[in-house]
């Protein structure tokens, strides 16, 4: 009885789509890379693959995207991989199938946007990544990247630890995600500086929280256990998971005071460095990175020359200047 | 019936079981628990520290809670409730997030009522329309948790520091809050499983539907209790970990279904009803708890705690079926 | 009258459903959305379903035979990193059957633990999931292994034909050919009635347990060619790849309409709930729809389904015949 339902359906559904969809084939919107000696963008559309929808260091970006694109009349489409490189890939080849005019994308890992970003190279749609790098094949396909220098967050976090330990003792690094660029960068920045200064600081235990201060909460509190007060610095590739450290800290109330450097800015840190428990952190406006990520894509958009790295500035907060600077989120 | 089929076709024997088996499933938990806290002494000289020790208990409280909901659902037959993950992060997000509006303590009630009202369509849609309870609380967990992301609209909620804040994330008589709160949970759900007729009713609907039905068991009404009550325990566990927290995000309960059925399975209450018990699930958590904690302890990558959890499943789950078929047969 | 006539019509909605849900998307994305009803969208759709679609065929024959199969994310995630570890050691090819293998080997693993072991296929599956995702993260240590040869895969998601990609056209493929074996053979027709009566079909001659262990293995095939697929089209063989797909794909199933309670389903069935799915995905990505919104009108259409499934047609079981005349209120006709 259902079989043959079934068959009809399946067929009769297909039938439709295809039916449908040949009426209208062909006419697509023009393809990109035209009107360069014009130079207007006005109605010309962007797909934007971000990181996530709600996340306190994205969405602020998202926002900024948003705000440029609707300064300079170009249309965004916001799709979002959810951390996920797969989906991440999967919705670049659907912007490249779009013939959009122009495509921002948030790479979640090295590798997996390399096929889209092949097609997007043929079709002739540029490119710009923001945020993140991906690795050195698929920058190569891509005319800008628009963010802060995570490697150079590394190094500066280890010359952070290494001034407040006035250079030995016992740290711990809580990472990013495992295989994302940032933690990649991050965690590479800092470990070949404390190599390059013949720091004596010792790397007691790296552990992955995936930049969420739950898991830095949990994983934390396993370091504490493990190596108590062996722990005189710690390295958090972001404030968040900074502050889960912090928390399991108080939790254990053993009377230990690493020094806890951080990145991002976020509020919580700075009032935590007014308060002396976290050192440092670094400043990386997630709106302007989003702002700055569209205006350059739009730049290329209209033919006109960019940098390889447009980057966004790393500022140090710590003590000094935490009063007069503000926090990024 | 909504329930997958095991292929052990032997019906199951409802209750007390016969010979070596009813024996060793009595014996099991409390031998597990020993031969972890012997492996924990003698391999790392940190483990039998009060601190440890109650660093393990306080970080499995919270998880704990929704390990005894789920010990309902599991006894009345109703599998699983995924939908944890959306309760949870609906009570952390709006214990939080209403502070402003409606100051603390009502916010944290607040966010335990949401979260129950979440059980509730779970209840209506399994007890009352005879749902699939997977598919049913896939499709309200995917719903609650996209509905609270679209209310916060995107990113974390802080809170205010409060005075019940600092209280959940303290201890009375050296014993974190958060223990308390599943200790006396535990102690108030034991006996309504195990000796009311609420209780009795559960035990009756998983055991044999159409038997309890037939013996004027309110049945939809029970089966769909297991879920609100898991509901209310999953928000309760969100509201304790935002107040601590300080902050709620919306990934804040991801996996602890798994968590909670593993602690249940382990603790040889059977997906499927008509057995179970809360005793035996504290034993699943605290076996749970146990592995997680040695795994640091010891020094084994992480990433190792699914690959012996699963294992631990497996075993426990295979010398019961064993045991049960055996008795089967006599 | 009225009700006979309301469940009529609900009866048919459900019946047509994937039409329903098709042609619905289609208005509203050829009126929201610019070029939405071309070839190029529907390309793209099949394209990105592929996957998530694999998953879901090769669960359809363990649903209907009334077990389930939790494991198939772990080890879509097993069989990519296989495969793109394997490139450099063996080749690309041989790489991908290796890929293929571990699927196969996983679903042996289960198939032992349920037959064998007698141990139910939820928790049991429960713990191969666990088991195997951990296992995924042990052996990259967290990290995604990078293809030695990412050009090999690309094609994969390359034109075939205006409306197929190669990789689309393989599970196209594998649909039809799933949809030949469970309609039109005798071992497919032995599948329903083991899943419909386990012991009956036994006495009837049919060796059951050897059919519940052969749908395992075909789910860990499907599951293995679902992981193969993806890490050479992304060329990168990523340890949690496949945690996020087990709830796509058994909404898909269930949008299809093959049931958990085993006897029933079919793989066109399941074909078109994952064209179904992945086209309200694309409406509503090209939308901007934020995720989490989108999940809300997934979640929503599962329940919908899901109950006028259950109200126009019942379970089937008399027990549920039983409790519905029992239902009827007294001053009714009983058969109106």
């Amino acid at each position: 009885m259902n079989a043959r339902r079934n068959i009809f359906v399946a067929s009769a559904a297909a039938a439709v789509l295809l039916a449908v969809a040949g009426c209208s084939t062909g006419g697509s919107t023009g393809a990109s890379g035209g009107d360069a000696a014009d130079g207007s963008v006005e109605g010309k559309t962007i797909c934007y693959v971000t990181l996530a929808n709600s996340h306190p260091y994205v969405t602020p970006a998202n926002e900024g995207a948003q705000a440029a694109a609707d300064a300079a009349g170009v249309k965004l489409t916001i799709v979002s991989e959810e951390f996920s490189a797969q989906t991440g890939a999967d919705q670049l080849n659907t912007c490249v199938s779009r013939k959009v005019d122009g495509i921002l994308f948030w790479p979640a890992d090295e590798n997996s946007y390399l096929p889209g970003l092949l097609k997007a190279q043929q079709e002739g749609i540029p490119v710009v990544a923001i945020d993140t790098r991906a690795g050195d094949e698929s920058m190569k396909l891509v005319a800008s990247f628009v963010g802060a220098d995570k490697y150079d967050q590394g190094k500066i976090s280890a010359q952070q630890l290494d001034k407040a330990l006035d250079g030995e003792g016992g740290i711990v690094i809580i990472a990013g995600q495992a295989g994302n660029g940032t933690e990649i960068a991050r965690t590479g920045g800092f470990i070949d500086e404390l190599k390059a200064s013949g720091s004596k600081l010792n790397v007691l235990a790296t552990v992955n929280a995936d930049f969420d201060q739950q898991k830095a909460l949990v994983a934390s509190r396993d370091l504490i256990t493990k190596f108590g007060d062996q722990i005189k610095g710690v390295y958090a590739e972001d404030d968040t998971m900074a502050k889960g450290f912090l928390q399991a800290l108080e939790e254990s109330g053993l009377t230990i005071t690493p020094f806890v450097v951080g990145i991002n800015g976020e509020a919580g840190a700075f009032d935590n460095i007014k308060a002396g428990k976290q050192f440092s952190t670094i400043l990386q406006p997630p709106y302007r990175n989003g702002e700055l990520a569209i205006q350059t894509l739009i730049k290329v958009m209209k033919g006109e020359k960019v940098d390889a790295m447009v980057p966004l500035e790393n500022t140090v907060v710590d003590k000094s200047n935490v009063d007069t600077l503000k926090p990024a989120m | 019936m909504t329930d997958l089929k095991a292929p052990v076709t032997v019906p199951g024997i409802v209750g007390a079981r016969s010979g070596a088996g009813s024996v060793l499933g009595r014996i099991s938990i409390p031998i597990a628990i020993v031969v972890l806290v012997v492996i924990g002494a003698v391999t790392s000289p940190s483990f039998l520290t009060p601190s440890n020790l109650l660093n393990v208990l306080n970080a499995n409280s919270t998880v704990g809670l929704i390990a005894l909901g789920m010990t309902f659902v599991a006894v009345c037959g109703g599998l699983a409730d995924l939908s944890v993950p959306a309760n949870v992060a609906m009570g952390g997000l709006i214990a939080l997030g209403a502070q402003p509006a409606v100051g603390a303590v009502p916010a944290a009630i607040l966010g335990l009522v949401v979260a129950t009202l979440g059980g509730v369509v779970n209840g209506v849609l399994v007890g009352y329309l005879r749902i699939n309870p997977i598919i049913a609380t896939l499709g309200t967990g995917s719903v609650l948790l996209g509905l609270s992301q679209l209310v916060i609209g995107g990113g974390i909620v802080y809170g205010s520091p409060s005075a019940i804040a600092d209280f959940v994330s303290g201890s009375a008589l050296g014993v974190p809050i958060f223990i308390w709160i599943f200790v006396i949970v535990a102690l108030i759900l034991q006996p309504v499983l195990s000796r009311t007729a609420f209780g009795r009713w559960n035990l009756a609907v998983g055991g044999n539907y159409a038997a309890a039905a037939a013996s004027a068991v309110p049945v939809r009404f029970t089966k769909g209790m297991a879920f609100v009550l898991t509901g209310f325990l999953s928000g309760l566990c969100g509201v304790l970990l935002a107040l601590s927290n300080g902050q709620a995000r919306p990934i804040i309960g991801t996996g602890y279904e798994f968590v909670a059925i593993t602690a249940v399975v382990i603790g040889g209450s059977s997906l499927f009803g008509g057995r179970g018990s809360i005793i035996r699930t504290v034993g699943g958590v605290l076996i749970t708890a146990l592995i997680g904690n040695l795994i640091i302890l010891i020094g084994f990558p992480t990433q190792a705690t699914g690959l012996i959890t699963g294992a631990i499943v497996l075993a426990a789950v295979g010398v019961d079926a064993y045991f049960r078929r055996k008795a089967g047969r006599e | 009258m009225k009700r006979v006539t309301f469940r009529t019509a609900g009866t048919r909605i459900v019946q047509y459903r994937l039409l329903v849900m098709l042609a619905a998307v289609a208005i509203f994305g050829a009126v929201s959305v610019n070029d939405f009803l071309t070839f190029d969208t529907f390309q793209s759709v099949l394209d990105r379903a592929t996957v998530v679609g694999f998953l879901a065929l090769g669960l359809t024959p363990v649903l209907i035979a009334g077990q389930i199969d939790l494991s198939i994310g772990s080890a879509l995630s097993m069989a990519g990193i296989t495969t793109i570890f394997m490139q450099p050691i063996i080749g690309n090819v041989p790489a991908a059957l290796a890929g293929l293998a571990v699927g196969v080997l996983i679903g042996v693993i289960n198939g032992i633990i349920v037959v064998v072991f007698k141990i139910n296929s939820l928790v049991a599956t429960l713990a191969t999931l666990l088991i195997f995702a951990s296992l995924a993260l042990l052996v990259t240590n967290s990290y995604p292994l990078s293809s030695a040869d990412p050009i090999f895969g690309i094609p994969l998601t390359s034109d075939l034909l205006v409306i197929l990609t190669p990789r689309s056209a393989i599970f196209v493929a594998a649909a039809l050919i799933m949809f030949v074996w469970l309609k039109a053979t005798p071992s497919g027709r032995n599948l329903y009635a083991v899943g419909s009566n386990a012991p009956a079909a036994t006495s009837a001659g049919i060796n059951a347990n050897a059919y519940l262990f052969m749908t395992f293995v075909i789910s860990g095939f499907c599951a293995g060619a679902a992981g193969v697929l993806q890490s050479l089209s992304t060329a990168a063989g990523s340890p949690v790849a496949g945690a996020v797909m087990l709830i796509p794909a058994i909404t898909a199933v269930v949008i299809g309409g093959t049931r958990l309670e085993g006897g029933r389903g079919s793989s066109l069935a399941t074909f078109g709930g994952v064209l179904a799915l992945g086209a309200l995905t694309a409406l509503l990505e090209y939308n901007g729809v934020p995720s989490y919104t989108q999940a809300v009108y997934t979640g929503l259409l599962l329940i919908l389904l899901i109950t006028l499934d259950r109200i126009v047609s019942g379970d089937g079981t008399t027990t549920s015949r039983t409790h519905r005349r029992g239902r009827v209120a007294p001053n009714t006709p009983s058969n109106s």
